[in-house]
């Protein structure tokens, strides 16, 4: 048996250890595990930052040969955090008896979906429903999205750090005018907007600054606010009230900004975006003993909160399941009381796991790697990394970065506030997601993938630390041409 | 040979396809041989000759397909330049170059090339080569006390390859230098340098200037003003120029200055992959025929269709050949 840890929490990770190696074999002791079983068991010992997440205590994850040959292996994943002996001991048995029955749907499930790439998973249905139907989720919560990040508040929002952007930005247009090449019109474009505060304080500020340097560049400023919901770029007019003529509202699809804004190809000298790539679909692959698979999931809720759930809103489990259907299609108006549909939402939301299974890509003939990601390189960089190992593809990050570049100006940067994996070889010390925040998902992203992507499309991407609040784990992306 | 009016040529590379791309690679990290790239390099240019042929082209090159960007092709080929092969892993990144004693003269090789081209064509047929502005832009200089000598020095060492190339056989030559838009401050000994360049070569020279094409986007943006009248000393026949992407504002310069030029006119943006209609490029030319009589024009894409995927290049090139013939066909001809 291998046990695996894969976080740097030392107590938690003594104690689960001791815990853990007692309870398997009390199993074995009681019949419950073969010892022959015991060889090819791998434990892995998780330390699961977001504390709503889609995980239970203990879940098995067997890779799939789809073609009827026997499953090479099956690895269980402990959550450290939420362990207690007792769940441990409960959530073993439970995750042994499921997987005895591998073939059958579980009974201790409602399963939603069959199993998919996370990317196509419902968990981004309700993500995507989080951010359409945002206002009813506030009202019932009493609380803004931002008010239900970690700390209160978003980093975007740090004037300190919007003051030093603004400067870069004057000094890259008073360059561009030493040399007679400043456009007539300024475009700079934000996506993801938000309350539209960074806005705000962004165009204070270079108003500011511009009057205080008398360059007189505030005028020619076109200021896009970009947005994949209206009623979101409806909430943003008001932080920015004071500078409306210079500002555009513009409800795009951060996967393809460019389909929105093709008349600007090469045109934009600052784009910015802050939180929105951990919140794009993404998919994750797992190399196994030189194998490469594809991290497949499927959507359920645990038996014991399906039938809770029903019974609170008067419907069996099986009429619990078209609910949800109707839910993410008509969203909180899928029950005739709003407020009872935002209450079923939340409940289904806080319950909703995410069961996984590894399929070799090798049989997946349609899998395939992002647009941008070069499939020898690609095998490059997975040679240079750690050999068992889990990553993010971040597909829609990657997709959204293509996307966006070729707005860029020849000398304009796009910078993205977020959280990046930016060594392959962290991914060993640690879970960087998906988690939920809130009603919504948020995933670290893959930087070395991205990185490579950018680098193909003529731009070297650069990972700075947020210096402005001690103990941020975000970091900021920018570009640079490539030669 | 004799070309019709308005005649239509590429700029000089055609599509790069990306199982090519990944053989480049491979030759890089030394898992293929170079014999095999040869023959992988002469199968691909055959391929691109065909294509240019069949989309109707009056003008061919061999789509610049062997090399693996417009630097390093002469950069590993310029003698007593020094090169880091250690210094890029992707086919495409520039080596690290530099030079350290006056450049000794020596052959760079193109003819071989240009015979290669020749005998799978009966198309008239045009040789392309990087320029000294911008080889002395990639190159490290440690020798030479300015960059004006530098390019001075590179420009008489291409001026004895392209009378190899004369002796050849090759009638038409394009110097690409996408890199003096974003020096325009360098135009002075530019001319200079293209003028040792063009001495004595007994053939057509065109100057292709855009502004930049390097990942398939532009490099720097700005007006084609910074030309004139600087460019008028320069002793070429021919500027091509990037008129699709940026509009045809730029050819008022040519009502403005008296030029004796012919002139490449861009008529296809090569940085998006939308496919212009014939009628689209028609009525390009026709803009610029309102500036410059027919007989001075050339008809070309904005710059080389390397980024570009295979169907759509030649789909734009087809569209660039029939939106000519409209012309054409208004025109009489």
């Amino acid at each position: 048996m291998i046990l695996q840890i894969n976080h740097l929490q030392k107590n938690p990770a003594a104690e689960a250890a001791r815990d853990l190696i007692e309870t398997v074999f009390t199993l074995v002791q009681e019949g419950h595990l073969e010892p022959s079983q015991l060889p090819s068991l791998r434990i892995h010992l998780d330390w699961i930052q977001y504390r709503q997440n889609f995980r239970e205590a203990v879940m098995a994850i067997r890779a799939e040969e789809l073609h009827g040959k026997s499953a090479p292996f099956l690895d269980l994943h402990v959550n450290t955090r939420d362990m207690t002996p007792e769940a441990l001991r409960a959530g073993l048995l439970r995750t042994l008896a499921r997987d005895a029955h591998v073939a059958e749907k579980p009974e201790d499930c409602l399963a939603l979906e069959e199993f998919c790439s996370f990317r196509s998973s419902i968990a981004w249905q309700f993500n995507q429903l989080y951010w359409q139907r945002l206002p009813d989720w506030e009202k019932a919560t009493g609380r803004s999205y931002e008010q239900a990040l970690p700390g209160g508040k978003s980093d975007a929002n740090h004037a300190a750090a919007v003051m030093d952007g603004v400067a870069d930005f004057w000094t890259l247009l008073k360059d561009l005018e030493k040399h007679n090449r400043l456009p007539a019109e300024i475009f700079v474009l934000e996506i993801g907007v938000g309350m539209g505060t960074r806005c705000g304080l962004w165009l204070d500020r270079f108003q500011a600054l511009d009057q205080e340097r008398g360059t007189n560049y505030y005028p020619r400023l076109k200021f896009l606010l970009g947005d994949y919901a209206l009623a979101t770029l409806e909430r943003s007019r008001p932080a920015v009230q004071k500078h409306m003529d210079l500002c555009s509202f513009i409800v795009l699809d951060a996967l393809n900004p460019i389909r929105s804004l093709s008349f600007l190809r090469h045109k934009i000298l600052h784009i910015h975006l802050t939180n929105v790539y951990d919140n794009l679909p993404d998919e994750q692959l797992a190399r196994r003993d030189g194998r490469l698979y594809q991290v497949q999931v499927r959507a359920y809720l645990p038996m014991e909160d399906a039938a809770r759930i029903g019974q609170a809103f008067g419907l069996g489990v099986t009429e619990l399941k078209g609910m949800i259907a109707r839910l993410l299609s008509l969203g909180p108006d899928c029950l005739s009381d709003r407020e009872r549909g935002v209450a079923l939402w939340q409940e289904v939301w806080k319950a909703l796991r995410l069961e996984e299974r590894l399929v070799c890509v090798e049989d997946l003939p349609s899998f395939s790697l992002p647009e941008g990601m070069d499939r020898s390189r690609f095998e490059e960089i997975l040679r240079e990394a750690p050999a068992d190992l889990r990553v993010h593809l971040s597909t829609g990050a990657i997709e959204s970065l293509r996307n966006t570049l070729p707005l860029l100006h020849p000398r304009g940067y796009l910078q993205v506030q977020d959280i990046f994996v930016t060594d392959l070889n962290d991914y060993r010390m640690g879970f960087y997601g998906p988690g939920k925040l809130d009603g919504s998902i948020v995933n670290w992203v893959n930087g070395v993938f991205l990185r490579e992507v950018a680098e193909r499309a003529g731009y070297d991407l650069h990972f700075a630390p947020f210096r402005y609040r001690p103990g941020s784990k975000t970091s900021v992306l920018y570009t640079t041409q490539r030669e | 040979m004799t070309l019709p009016i308005l005649p239509t040529t590429v700029v000089g590379s055609y599509s790069m396809p990306g199982w090519l791309e990944r053989l480049k690679t491979e030759y890089l990290g030394r898992r293929i041989s170079r014999q095999d790239l040869d023959e992988i390099h002469d199968t691909a240019v055959k391929a691109a000759i065909k294509d240019e042929e069949v989309a109707g082209l009056d003008i061919v090159t061999d789509g610049e397909l062997r090399r693996d960007n417009m630097i390093d092709y002469f950069v590993e080929r310029l003698p007593g330049v020094q090169v880091d092969r250690a210094s890029k892993k992707f086919y495409y990144d520039f080596y690290d170059s530099e030079v350290i004693g006056k450049l000794p003269s020596g052959p760079l090789g193109l003819t071989e090339d240009f015979k290669f081209l020749q005998a799978n064509t009966t198309r008239e047929t045009k040789v392309c080569i990087t320029g000294p502005h911008s080889l002395s832009k990639r190159i490290r200089n440690k020798h030479y006390p300015t960059e004006a000598e530098f390019a001075a020095d590179l420009a008489r060492v291409l001026n004895a390859e392209l009378k190899e190339l004369v002796k050849a056989g090759a009638r038409w030559f394009q110097v690409d230098e996408p890199y003096l838009s974003g020096f325009p401050e360098d135009l002075g000994w530019e001319v200079a340098a293209l003028n040792v360049l063009t001495e004595g070569v007994n053939a057509k020279i065109a100057v292709h200037l855009c502004y930049g094409n390097r990942y398939g986007k532009p490099s720097w943006e700005g007006s084609y003003r910074y030309l004139f009248p600087g460019i008028l000393e320069a002793k070429v026949h021919q500027l091509t120029l990037e008129f699709a992407r940026r509009g045809g504002e730029d050819l008022d310069l040519f009502r403005e200055f008296k030029t004796p030029f012919e002139v490449g006119v861009g008529v296809i943006d090569v940085k998006t992959q939308a496919v212009e209609t014939a009628e689209m490029v028609a009525e390009r030319i026709r803009k610029a025929l309102e500036v410059l009589p027919k007989e001075r024009l050339i008809i070309l894409p904005d710059c080389g269709c390397f980024h570009l995927p295979r169907n759509v290049a030649f789909a734009k090139l087809c569209a660039m050949v029939e939106g000519t013939k409209i012309v054409r066909k208004e025109l009489g001809h």
